[in-house]
């Protein structure tokens, strides 16, 4: 055991501090970034001045309709119209969600593309996705969508092994075919750098980068590449420390910084392998990389991709204000993923229909005194969804009445107390105690007891 | 009519299941008679309806003892106009 540095006086306080500049309730919890971050490069302290994040420009992507419709059955158009139209209306009139990306090799991937353009939305702006094959820029340019990914996988597992390229110079002359193809064509192509985090970045990914660069020196602006780093199998690491190629800072630096490639020109797109996937999508944002990809609910291949919905609240967290974002179409597309039979687990934060709701009866009187103290923020205000208590034997008479008063839609000085709701807690605990009932109870079933208990708080309340 | 003491010991009886002769004024709800939690909402509740008062939710629960009880009650029906016997 260390003997104690430093003596630490208690700051004694008759009236609670909640912290409410960093907790505000009516928002997330706020990040506040002291900075810089100092990250040893090639033997060398860099700095990363991370408390710049609430001015930069950053965005989200989306790739629900590419990257999240692997792992599924494909959505219908008129499923895939709907959810544009729900992404454009929770992004804003601000963009925060930028862009999103469709397949074009079908007639059904076609006219969903031209039917989303059809709504007329500025943002989420369309982009295209293709393999590296110069032949394929023709339906980009058929489509007259300006922007397209294209498959340049980066690590020997995927240049030596999958594409059986003769050697590295042979696919990055290859790729950058591609590239001149698409430059040709008038559209600005996207590199996805597949499987950077297990690839030989000094050997491989910088050299191929700077021949991008080069090559973007001769084309407009707006048509100079753009970077996805893409984490293909959840292998990026968030922590300072941690060494190439796994390492996401230092990924970052050496394309940002070292190869040029601006900010607004790369894009990280992480998987959920090691339970990192939103963590080092937002970590990808602090250390200089403008744009996270991400898809809904992180429905993507194998685990998933950055959950889009988590990747909004972090934006809010970071920037310290919604920007147009309208947080409750969240709830609006975990609904109607559910309606189209695409599950979400219960517990599923921000989605799950269980998210905030609370078992423990020791936590429902905590709820019942002040809300704040079991809920993470306004979820009515931000998700339409007040916070819950679901009924078993360890509800108690506080977590009954919280289940009761929010039914009845009571709120301060017409809430039911506890005392009132002895009736209803009894019948709860005789269900475990004589019955020897093991599950939940349902909402359905407490509802009619509520009726049968408190007739004249049901004809008030419940028939008006 | 019975008085307060006795009502109380009555109800408290009936609701927790216990012979009325062997609670005393001493005696802790839930230490010595063995009230649950939804049990101690119960007394509250069923002291309510036997006096025709209302009690404060949170001073009501925090009385300990029958003793407690009785003169918390006495007090309340005296505040709240309810004719009782002491």
């Amino acid at each position: 055991m260390g003997k104690a540095k430093k003596s630490h006086p208690l700051a004694d306080a008759t009236r609670p501090n909640l912290l409410e500049d960093v907790f505000p309730h009516t928002l997330p919890p706020l990040i506040r970034l002291n900075g810089p971050i100092i990250e040893r490069i090639d033997g060398k302290p860099v700095e990363f001045d991370v408390s710049d994040i609430k001015s930069r420009p950053i965005f989200i992507s989306d790739t629900t309709f590419r990257d999240g419709q692997q792992s599924l059955p494909p959505y219908t158009i008129d499923q895939m119209v709907h959810i544009y139209d729900l992404l454009s209306r929770l992004g804003g009139p601000n963009g925060v969600v930028r862009q999103t990306e469709f397949f074009l090799y079908t007639k059904n991937d076609r006219a969903t593309l031209d039917k989303c353009r059809e709504l007329g939305h500025k943002y989420p702006e369309c982009t295209g996705w293709i393999r590296a094959v110069k032949g394929d820029f023709r339906l980009v340019k058929e489509m007259g969508l300006k922007e397209t990914g294209m498959l340049t996988s980066c690590s020997d597992y995927h240049v030596f092994q999958k594409l059986k390229f003769a050697s590295r110079k042979a696919c990055i002359d290859s790729y950058c075919e591609v590239v001149a193809a698409a430059f040709e064509a008038g559209v600005r192509p996207r590199c996805h750098l597949e499987d950077i985090t297990r690839a030989d970045i000094e050997g491989f990914v910088l050299p191929f980068i700077d021949r991008l660069m080069e090559m973007s020196e001769q084309v407009p602006e707006e048509l100079s590449v753009k970077i996805r780093l893409c984490d293909t199998m959840g292998f990026g690491i968030s922590y300072p420390g941690a060494q190439l190629p796994r390492s996401i800072p230092k990924l970052i630096y050496k394309l940002n910084r070292e190869c040029g490639v601006p900010s607004d020109r790369l894009e990280w797109h992480g998987h959920n392998d090691f339970h990192k996937v939103h963590i080092n999508g937002s970590t990808a944002w602090l250390y200089g990389c403008d744009v996270v990809n991400t898809t809904l609910f992180g429905f993507g291949e194998r685990t998933g991709n950055p959950p889009l919905e988590g990747a909004i609240f972090e934006y809010i967290a970071l920037k310290g204000d919604t920007c147009g974002i309208d947080t409750l179409v969240i709830t609006e597309l975990a609904e109607y993923m559910r309606s189209i039979g695409l599950p979400i687990p219960e517990n599923y934060p921000f989605a799950g229909r269980g998210f905030n709701t609370t078992r423990a009866g020791i936590h429902a009187g905590g709820l019942r005194q002040d809300e704040r103290i079991y809920n993470i923020f306004d979820t009515e205000k931000l998700l339409g969804r007040p916070p819950r208590v679901a009924i078993t034997d360890k509800s108690g008479a506080d977590g009954v009445a919280h289940w009761l008063n929010e039914f009845f839609g009571l709120k301060g000085e017409d809430r039911i107390n506890k005392i009132k709701v002895h009736k209803l807690a009894r019948w709860v605990i005789d269900q475990y105690d004589e019955e020897g009932r093991l599950t939940a109870i349902s909402d359905k079933e407490l509802e009619a007891k509520a009726r049968e208990f408190y007739p004249e708080y049901w004809k008030k309340y419940r028939q008006a | 009519m019975a008085t307060v003491a006795e009502r109380v010991k009555a109800v408290t009886a009936r609701v927790l299941r216990v012979p009325p002769e062997d609670i005393r004024p001493e005696h802790s709800f839930t230490e010595d008679l063995g009230a649950e939690s939804v049990q101690s909402i119960e007394l509250v509740a069923m002291f309510e309806e036997e006096f025709g008062i209302e009690m404060d939710e949170d001073a009501a629960l925090s009385v300990e003892t029958v003793g407690a009880a009785v003169k918390f009650i006495t007090n309340v029906c005296k505040e709240q106009g309810v004719d009782v016997e002491e």
